[in-house]
């Protein structure tokens, strides 16, 4: 029973996700049973988000901290604080998909799919098994893969098919170096890794395999992270995806997806000799993720490609914290609880900008940032929203931004990376131009039209809570930070 | 190695045996000629279990098909977890039991999904 | 006993072949066939390792369950995606869904 309990978080939106789809069965097939149904199944999704949150807190309140399912599944800091970002994160999707859910027959399949995937994503964060890492690896994927294709435009498809034949190549690569972690070790457990690796390691035929399995590792999750090289899905996923599920992937999946990197890395992978290795790779991944992503993003015209481009020069920013992990334990504490932070504040920026293009792009019927052009004076608040958020996403001061990228450069000074961090500023000034321009458009700029707008009221209300949110990080970071160094603690 | 393998090698070769010996012999009949000759239409045709052959094989096949082989496919796969616990209840116990239950529940809230949704009917 | 070194050449070979595939052609169900290789390739390794090397355990065979169920679920949905953009565009050809590019 206390597996059970535990996996709480987790039942809670599953048993959402399948009430919906019982639900949309059992409801007759017309058009006023349409109405209920869409309604219910949004109340629905919200109760199951509320209740996961809710069963995370009690969890925290009852201390209720181990292993489950016969150490499978581990409840400590580090998947609590994921518990709650990842439920925090659907919800604010749920809200932001209202539009799109008005538009479409299939709000049951929406929904139970995108709290399917959440719970895979906790999962991912939760697993500390090589088979129960892959299972929630491809619960969320799999989930993924439908909502991209969402659409009924052959763009949505083909996007669709792009990630799904990449993400299966990249399943495939994970997988072979899980089977020679496995191979080498016997066990599938990450702890029961790290004591080979710890034993064994520093063999020389026994830690170039381990080198082998670790590249593939690296190369099969780079994909679910879109870290360069692994990064070409992402601008036409991101183009071709309904919006609120490119705000998804963007935020929610990639969070997930460095939660299982910093399990296996930092815990199956973590001993000095074999960490050395990968150290560098990923600073190098995080030098080459950064320049490349912002320098593609500065020749974008279509927003959502250049947010996606922009996740990639982020996703690399992420990496310097990974990177900064070294052998000693305090350096390691201060770039994991870095990364950890920086997913955080990283959240509500990107989903506050999202849920603005969201809206705006709905009224204006376009994504084109050239379309932008005085968006400031039909809907000043989305426009200053926007603005606010994509301030955020250049690092400038009062906001969570900010106050990440300082976090993140200071492991990376700590770590004697200082070149990486330098890369790392350079590439701020870069990616300045090309958020400053659209923020530029929005306000130097004539409008098309004089026609003023407001989103719809889920869409202002999970737009307020991402910018209000982002603020509040920016000026009062410390809760932020105090819970990230306890998440990052596990792994001390 | 080749001790183990042998007895597999044998069967291969008695399986090419087999065919290759009735179909050599047949020809070797046929240069005597011992075997008659008479080749027609229905003799050459492509032989279908006795029904004759309409068309080429190369045909776009329905895609509602797809449907059924979809279903066929996940459904058959998934059953593959039954297996292990099948083999061993009684040491999985109760907890075992309501695991695998809840498992098969979510499989027929996914059967009654296609059902309800029509996936079922050849409409 | 056939050495073990055997069954990861087969397995690394399959895997290759998988990759070749699913960088050289152009069709997406072929595209997809490569990837089943792979992970086909991947199970062998699963279970070699558990027959050779934790023959008392049977965590090695039930990833190689786990990853055979996996890739069922991925093909029926591939297949799917596949379909739709046949109905869209008339062609099962990667290439030619072109319409985004950078």
């Amino acid at each position: 029973m206390t597996d059970v309990i535990r996996l709480g978080p987790e039942l809670a939106l599953l048993i959402a996700a399948g009430l919906i789809v019982l639900m949309d069965i059992a409801l007759p097939v017309s058009r006023e049973a349409a109405r209920t149904k869409r309604a219910l199944g949004f109340a629905l999704a919200l109760a199951g988000v509320a209740g996961s949150i809710g069963w995370s807190a009690v969890l925290i309140a009852a201390d209720e901290q181990g292993e489950a399912f016969s150490g499978t599944l581990v409840v400590d800091d580090f998947s609590l604080f994921f518990n709650f970002l990842l439920a925090g994160i659907t919800g604010m999707i749920v809200l932001a998909s209202a539009d799109l859910l008005a538009r479409t027959r299939f709000h049951a399949e929406y929904l139970a799919l995108v709290l399917a995937s959440a719970t895979g994503m906790m999962l991912m964060a939760g697993a500390v098994d090589l088979i129960a890492i892959f299972v929630a690896l491809e619960l969320q994927s799999i989930c993924l893969y439908v909502l991209v294709g969402f659409l009924k435009d052959s763009r949505s498809a083909e996007a669709s098919l792009k990630y799904l034949l990449l993400g299966a190549v990249s399943t495939a690569l994970t997988l072979y170096g899980m089977a020679y972690l496995f191979g080498l070790s016997g066990a599938t457990g990450l702890r029961d890794i790290a004591e080979f690796v710890s034993a064994s390691g520093g063999d020389s035929g026994t830690r170039a395999a381990l080198v082998l399995a670790t590249v593939f590792l690296a190369a099969g999750l780079g994909f679910k992270m879109a870290v360069v090289p692994f990064q070409m899905w992402v601008p036409d996923v991101y183009q071709g995806a309904p919006t609120p599920v490119t705000a998804y992937l963007s935020v929610a999946s990639k969070a997930a997806g460095f939660a299982v990197v910093m399990r296996i890395f930092l815990v199956a992978l973590g001993e000095g000799l074999i960490s050395s290795d990968w150290a560098t790779m990923f600073a190098v991944i995080a030098a080459v993720s950064m320049t490349a992503g912002n320098l593609m993003a500065l020749v974008q015209t279509d927003i959502k490609r250049m947010l996606g481009y922009s996740s990639i020069a982020q996703a690399g920013t992420f990496l310097i914290g990974l990177a900064a992990v070294a052998a000693q334990d305090p350096q390691l504490l201060l770039g994991a609880s870095s990364v950890v932070f920086f997913l955080g504040a990283y959240a509500f920026t990107n989903l506050g900008a999202f849920i603005a293009v969201i809206a705006i792009s709905q009224k204006i019927a376009s994504d084109e940032i050239a379309d932008y052009a005085g968006v400031a004076k039909r809907s000043p608040w989305l426009a200053a929203g926007l603005a606010a958020c994509l301030i955020s996403l250049t690092g400038i001061p009062p906001t969570a931004g900010f106050i990440a990228k300082v976090y993140v450069f200071n492991a990376a000074v700590q770590a004697d990376l200082v070149w990486l961090a330098l890369i790392g500023v350079l590439n701020g000034v870069v990616s300045a131009y090309y958020y400053l321009r659209v923020v530029l458009n929005m306000y130097a700029q004539e409008p098309a039209s004089e026609e003023t707008f407001q989103p719809s009221l889920s869409l202002g209300v999970a737009m307020a809570i991402a910018v209000a949110g982002m603020f509040l990080i920016g000026i009062y970071p410390n809760p932020l930070i105090q819970a990230s160094e306890s998440a990052a603690a596990v792994f001390g | 190695m080749l001790p183990e393998w042998g007895q597999v090698g044998f069967l291969l070769l008695l399986a090419l045996l087999f065919p290759i010996g009735g179909i050599g012999f047949s020809w070797l009949l046929g240069r005597l000629g011992i075997r008659p000759e008479r080749p027609d239409r229905v003799k050459e045709d492509t032989y279908e279990c006795g029904v004759e052959t309409e068309g080429t094989a190369w045909v776009q096949f329905n895609f509602r098909y797809y449907y059924f082989a979809l279903l066929f496919v996940i459904f058959d796969v998934e059953a593959v977890f039954l297996y292990p616990w099948a083999v061993s209840p009684q040491r999985l116990a109760v907890a075992g039991f309501v695991e695998v239950l809840t498992f098969v529940a979510i499989l027929f809230i996914g059967l009654a999904y296609a059902w309800r949704k029509k996936a079922l009917e050849w409409l | 006993m056939i050495p073990i070194n055997d069954f990861l050449v087969l397995s690394a070979i399959l895997f290759s072949l998988g990759m070749y595939g699913v960088l050289a052609r152009r069709s997406a169900v072929l595209i997809l066939m490569s990837v089943e290789l792979m992970l086909q390739a991947v199970s062998i390794n699963f279970i070699t390792f558990a027959v050779y090397l934790s023959p008392e355990q049977f965590t090695g065979v039930i990833f190689a369950l786990f990853v055979i169920t996996v890739a069922a679920a991925e093909v029926g949905l591939a297949l799917a995606i596949i379909l739709r953009l046949y109905r869209n565009k008339q062609t099962a050809n990667v290439d030619e869904a072109d319409i985004m590019k950078w």
